[in-house]
């Protein structure tokens, strides 16, 4: 009987001492993009504020150089050596490869259980995170492309800066005014190793960079193919345009050398503290004629890649709280990015205050009704397809050829690669 | 009897010379283990998993390796990125070869011929930029290549040439990377060199003096001779180094852009790994790469060795 007592004791103490065990913090990885001077500060701030609320859960944020793919190599190898982050941030451009190739958590179920969360989150918005129908990332970070310009330039020239182009039309009649009278450049679309800015133009002239059942690249549809041609004379025919590497064409910009510059929302506080001797202003990017705006979306959404279940339970709760309106504030002013809940943008105690002191952001709000996804390539060769599109945009700024002509081949070595 | 026993001591002493002989020889063994298990564990091996890599299509994630036969090869050899890159990297190695080996002796030569305070300073200003960090380097000549405002091209254009959009230009990128990397490492073997003079024995001039040799007799017949297994050094290095200093300003300045103009072996085989995540394909081009380096390494020592001499 001695023995049984014994036996119930160890048992009960055992169980408690498991339960104590489960009460025990989870930690969870959260990997990021934000350097110390884009949003690193706000992602700790996140971190603290998380933690407070949620005593069992622990955040481990770690920052990922090389912006989003330096981001996803470093989460293919955690990936390979199973470890990865429970929650990562991926970018646009990269949801098709990372939904098709990674283990993932798919989120619809949480649409059903956590019902209020989707609540104020446009569909456009939404969308982001859909591949296939099914929602395989929330997305976080929403920035539209943005034409900043150099109001000065424009009295320089004889221009009224309160009127800057707003057609594709206008911006190279007002461009040629500026290059004669100021001898200054009049644009430059932004160059990094992406074609975020090129699917703003395919989606601005009213093609699509992809068709709807993922099967054909857009590149060299009319529409595309009269888009970037139009890119390629500003550069080279009528030389009003600016063939530049990201960094030279910003500081190109931002030193006086170039009048307007098409670029993220996200450097709008880079734009205002950098721009040397004049007032930069910003407005949403060019319209082709009558046609309607439309931009490429930048940013990225969050993926979870936990596979332990209370992982997963906190890696959601993470999820939930950095896109709450509290937590949504805090990182758009950290970064500059839209909050996916723009209702926060009018809100007194949220964002208003914020961003009625940061003018520049009102050209990204108007821009937001118009955003289109920043389509990313399905299938294990969608990276190298986005390589192509790129390879393609640099050969027609050379304008060594016609557009129609680079752009066809492009497509077609593009073609092959997508699923069948 | 006697003969027994001196040839029983004769075998004895054998014996000890033959196990002190086999000690030392363990002893040497011994010491060089670690650098040869770490070599075979971080070199060799990586080589030849690599070597078998290059036969499967893998993206570093997926629980199984496709087995693609020749596929990876085949593709490789069709792929323009593949031959752009390649040339590019020839382009770089002759480049480099003749601004980092021949430019340096030259220099090297020059310095010795100044006094003493002079010759320090020439020193110390041609070395400075090897112990600059290269992507500190990078980001410096991004605003050198600036063609719109950078130092080059506005004092070509204080000279009336226009210069051209350095990093933008399919004409001009190879070569404003290999600028940057023929900055970076000029010091290095303009040092080398310096190191490599100041062993040829003074007495060698003097005996050649004293036979009447000219100063640019001394150069040819004693300088440059004796000076030829530094020469040699510098040659293979810069040679067998070249896609490695040219990664880091490829990576920082071009990408590779535009349109592969700037490419290199190198940075292709990263590109291909760890952009696109095509590992099999990647370990292909690494392999048919160094297949290549070993080749041209392996005559480079052939030529090489029969025209040096070595003081012995």
């Amino acid at each position: 009987m001695r023995f049984h007592q014994g036996t119930v004791l160890l048992v009960a103490v055992l169980g408690l001492a498991r339960s104590v065990g489960a009460a025990e913090p989870v930690t969870i990885e959260y990997w990021h993009i934000n350097s110390p001077t884009f949003g690193g500060p706000a992602a700790k701030e996140l971190v603290q504020l998380f933690e407070a609320k949620h005593p069992n859960i622990k955040v481990v944020e770690k920052f990922q150089p090389g912006v989003y793919t330096g981001l996803m190599q470093q989460l293919q190898v955690s990936l390979a050596a199973k470890r990865p982050p429970a929650v990562a941030q991926i970018g646009y451009n990269l949801t098709a490869y990372a939904a098709g190739q990674f283990p993932h958590v798919l989120l619809d179920k949480y649409r059903k259980s956590d019902p209020a969360f989707f609540k104020g989150i446009p569909d456009n918005i939404m969308a982001l995170g859909v591949l296939g129908g099914t929602l395989h990332g929330i997305p976080f970070g929403v920035s539209t492309p943005v034409m900043y310009y150099n109001a000065d330039l424009f009295k320089a020239a004889g221009l009224n800066a309160d009127q800057p182009p707003q057609t594709w039309d206008e911006l190279q009649r007002q461009g040629a005014i500026i290059k004669q009278k100021t001898g200054k450049l009049a644009v430059y679309l932004q160059q990094p190793n992406d074609e975020w800015i090129d699917q703003t133009l395919i989606w601005g002239n009213g093609g699509r960079p992809l068709s709807e059942d993922g099967k054909r690249i857009g590149w060299d549809a009319p529409e595309a193919m009269e888009a970037m041609q139009m890119w390629q004379d500003m550069v080279n025919k009528s030389k009003i345009g600016a063939n530049l590497t990201w960094e030279e064409g910003l500081q190109a910009f931002l030193s006086g050398h170039v009048a307007m510059c098409l670029t993220t929302i996200g450097r709008q506080e880079h734009m205002r503290r950098n721009a040397t001797g004049f007032q930069v202003r910003a407005v949403p990017v060019p319209r082709f004629g009558s046609k309607p705006l439309a931009t490429a979306t930048g940013g990225n959404v969050l993926m979870i890649f936990a596979s332990d279940p209370a992982q997963e339970k906190a890696a959601w709760e993470w999820i939930k709280f950095v896109l709450s309106p509290e937590g949504a504030t805090i990182w758009t002013k950290g970064t500059g990015y839209l909050p996916p809940r723009a209702e926060l943008a009018n809100d007194p105690r949220y964002l208003k205050p914020f961003f009625d002191e940061a003018p520049l952001m009102k050209a990204a709000l108007q821009t937001f009704p118009y955003a289109k996804p920043w389509v990313s390539f399905p299938g294990p060769r969608g990276l190298e397809i986005t390589k192509i599109l790129i390879k393609a945009r640099d050969e027609v700024l050379e304008g060594k050829r016609p557009a129609e002509l680079i752009l066809k081949e492009a497509a077609q070595q593009a073609n092959a690669l997508l699923p069948k | 009897m006697m003969e027994a026993t001196a040839l029983g001591a004769a075998t004895a002493r054998s014996r000890t010379r033959a196990s002190r002989r086999w000690r030392g020889a363990a002893v040497g063994h011994l010491y060089l283990t670690p650098a040869i298990v770490l070599t075979g564990l971080f070199v060799y091996w990586p080589l030849v998993a690599s070597t078998v890599l290059s036969f499967y299509d893998w993206n570093l994630v997926s629980p199984t390796w496709a087995a693609v036969g020749w596929q990876n090869y085949r593709e490789l050899i069709a792929s323009r990125a593949f031959w752009m890159s390649l040339v590019n990297t020839g382009k770089a190695a002759a480049a480099l070869t003749v601004l980092t080996v021949g430019v340096p002796l030259l220099l090297a030569l020059a310095v010795q011929r100044v006094g003493p305070r002079w010759r320090d300073l020439y020193r110390v200003v041609l070395f400075s930029p090897t112990v600059i960090s290269m992507a500190i380097a990078c980001a410096v000549w991004l605003w050198i290549f600036h063609p719109l405002y950078g130092v080059l091209n506005t004092t070509l254009r204080l000279v009336g040439l226009q210069g051209p959009a350095w990093l933008s230009s399919s004409d001009s990128a190879i070569w404003a990377i290999i600028l940057v990397t023929v900055w970076k490492t000029f010091g290095f073997n303009f040092v080398l060199y310096i190191a490599g003079l100041l062993t040829i024995p003074r007495e060698m001039y003097e005996a050649a003096r004293v036979d009447g040799a000219s100063e640019r007799q001394l150069v040819w017949h004693v300088t440059l001779p004796l000076l030829a297994p530094t020469t040699l050094f510098v040659f293979l290095s810069t040679f067998i180094l070249s896609p490695q200093n040219l990664f880091i300003p490829t990576q920082i300045l071009t990408q590779g852009g535009p349109n592969e103009a700037s490419n290199n072996v190198g940075y292709l085989v990263y590109q291909l790994g760890f952009e696109y995540f095509r590992v099999g394909y990647a370990s292909a081009a690494a392999t048919l790469i160094f297949l290549v380096f070993l080749v041209l390494t392996a005559l480079q020592f052939y030529l090489a060795e029969r025209r040096i001499h070595y003081g012995r």
